[in-house]
């Protein structure tokens, strides 16, 4: 079975799953590299991650890091390189934070 | 893993079926089954004798004729049809599948309105039974808060000279309950019972099967009540199994076992799906005892264990971590002459992977093979958590490796462990993979699979900080 922090799935709780699949207004960071007025923090993900995988931007010796080139880097705060452990840590710093 | 199997899922719906024989649906005509049970009022008898002169092929031609729900388009397309030189021969068949055609994309205004057209410019066509039934069908399929439209076809039935009988109601309930329009149904019910006939068991035990799902046990005990006293339309056998499986599907095992001492009195014996039914019921709760009262208290009473009793109680026993004794009834039902398949392996596998032993589970794959039965998604899925969980990462690599090849999908749990498991180890880029695999294969939402991944790595990285990674 799962364990006991898995088992709350996430569409259980609606505020996680709006703040996950909700359309915001993008800061215009954002808007040049994802070509949209608005996108999910979701959408963004796939977006991104999608972009890594056509740019084949994955370090061919660590296939765990991410070699930005100059778009991303304009959105991952300037990183020239990044984990991919992070990435979802780093997208969501664009989004507004969930209302406690 | 605290699911059934979809396949014994399917196998417990299905025996229940097999009981109510095939249902009717007033598609093209010829295609109707013979009715199984001897006491099954004949559906269509004027249909069914016609032959199929038709080819398949003008069949589809017609089904796909009226584009426009405009009445007007429509009358003119009939009119024209006829006119011009007809390859297809003008019988019932004909104007059925015309006004089939129309009334899928029209209202069930403008049908009656094609229809009432169709018999003045075509004299020679006199609708029949089953025309109506079109027309009941859609009225009952299309969204509406009340019967009025209903009501309206079955009169314009009735000043044909065609009286509702068990088959109109039939259609009706059917079609009415498949749009979720379950309360008509009930009114519509009552209605038929007293104006017409009582509906027959078949249409009775689906429209308690589908209260069962969308309403509260107090209406269904009264709406049983009231059928009972008024009309004396009793449960059978199959409306008791129905109820059982609803009562277990709500873990309420008292009032199944309440509802078995009922049928006894009003005078059933208990067959095989009742005792199936009660089984599964003490499975899912993971009560293997229980399970195997039931089992013998079956060969006590004479009824003779399927191959759904067998999966069933393999399924607990296992599940309840008692392998060993589902090993025993395996042996014994191929003794008996039934053949282990799919779910009887994979409610094995989940047996052993439980206790630890995920080789052994996997060893069953191999066995399964040899046996011919294939497996499916769910038991790939029971072995790959299986593995993960006992920490054979690279033999669970593997297994994903046959499950991508043969396009399977990965069940929740499965994949929840697989990412957790590889993210442990620091392979951050292989589980991503699997989770595009997940999302391309539609084993999970978007939502699901990446909500699964964002919060492994978050786990990961705060038992990095804490300094145990376990």
């Amino acid at each position: 079975m799962l364990p006991q922090h898995m088992k709350k799935a996430i569409t259980d709780n609606p505020k996680k799953l709006a703040n996950l699949i909700d359309l915001i207004n993008l800061p215009s960071t954002l808007r040049e590299f994802v070509g949209q007025s608005q996108i999910s923090r979701l959408g963004c993900f796939m977006r991104v991650w999608s972009y890594i995988k056509t740019n084949n931007l994955q370090d061919p010796k660590n296939k765990n890091l991410v070699n930005c080139d100059e778009k991303l880097r304009s959105i991952l705060l300037g990183k020239h390189q990044v984990e991919l452990a992070e990435l979802p840590s780093l997208i969501k710093l664009h989004f507004p934070k969930e209302p406690k | 893993m605290g699911k059934v199997p979809p396949s014994l899922r399917s196998a417990i719906a299905t025996t229940l079926m097999k009981k109510q024989s095939s249902s009717l649906i007033p598609k093209e005509s010829t295609t109707t089954t013979p009715p199984h049970n001897p006491q099954h009022f004949p559906r269509k008898p004027t249909t069914r004798k016609t032959k199929s002169h038709d080819s398949p092929q003008t069949q589809t031609q017609i089904q796909t004729l009226f584009k426009s729900p405009n009445l007007s388009d429509a009358k003119k397309l009939f009119n024209s049809i006829i006119s011009t030189n007809p390859k297809f021969p003008l019988d019932l068949r004909f104007h059925n599948s015309l006004l089939q055609s129309y009334s899928s994309i029209s209202t069930v205004q403008d049908s009656i309105s094609l229809l009432n057209h169709m018999i003045k410019s075509h004299p020679s066509f006199s609708p029949d039974r089953s025309t109506f039934h079109i027309l009941l069908s859609q009225s009952c399929k299309a969204p509406d808060p009340s019967l009025s439209s209903v009501h309206q076809t079955l009169n314009l039935m009735l000043n044909h000279g065609f009286a509702p009988d068990k088959v109109t109601a039939d259609i009706a309930i059917r079609s009415l309950c498949s749009a979720g329009r379950v309360d008509q149904a009930v009114e519509l019910v009552k209605e038929f019972s007293s104006k017409h006939s009582v509906p027959d068991t078949y249409t009775y035990n689906f429209i308690i099967k589908h209260l069962c799902k969308a309403r509260s046990l107090s209406l269904i005990d009264d709406f049983i009540e009231e059928m009972r006293d008024n009309f004396d339309l009793k449960p059978d056998l199959v409306t008791y199994t129905i109820l059982i499986d609803n009562v277990c599907n709500m873990k309420n095992l008292r009032e199944a076992t309440r509802l078995v001492k009922v049928l006894k009195k009003e005078g059933f014996k208990p067959d095989c799906f009742v005792y199936n039914t009660i089984m599964k019921g003490y499975c899912m709760l993971s009560n293997g005892s229980e399970a195997i009262g039931v089992y013998n208290e079956m060969k006590e009473e004479g009824v003779e264990p399927d191959l759904v009793t067998y999966n069933t109680l393999i399924f607990g026993l296992s599940k309840s971590g008692r392998v060993k004794e589902a090993k025993k009834i395996l042996r014994v039902m191929t003794e008996k002459g039934h053949f282990p398949d799919t779910v009887t392996y994979t409610s094995l596998m989940n047996g052993l992977c439980r206790e630890g032993d995920a080789l052994g589970a996997l060893a069953l794959l191999e066995e399964m093979e040899v046996r011919g039965c294939s497996p499916n998604s769910c038991t790939y899925s029971t072995l790959l958590h299986g593995l993960c969980k006992a920490r054979l990462l690279e033999k669970a690599k593997e297994l994903y490796g046959v499950m991508k090849a043969g396009d399977m999908k990965l069940e929740t749990a499965a994949y929840a462990t697989f990412v957790r498991a590889l993210c442990r180890e620091g392979r951050i880029a292989e589980a991503y993979e699997v989770f595009d695999y997940a999302v391309e294969s539609k084993s999970l939402t978007d939502v699901a699979a990446y909500s699964t991944l964002e919060s492994t790595l978050k786990w990961v990285k705060k038992a990095k900080e804490q300094g145990n990674i376990i």
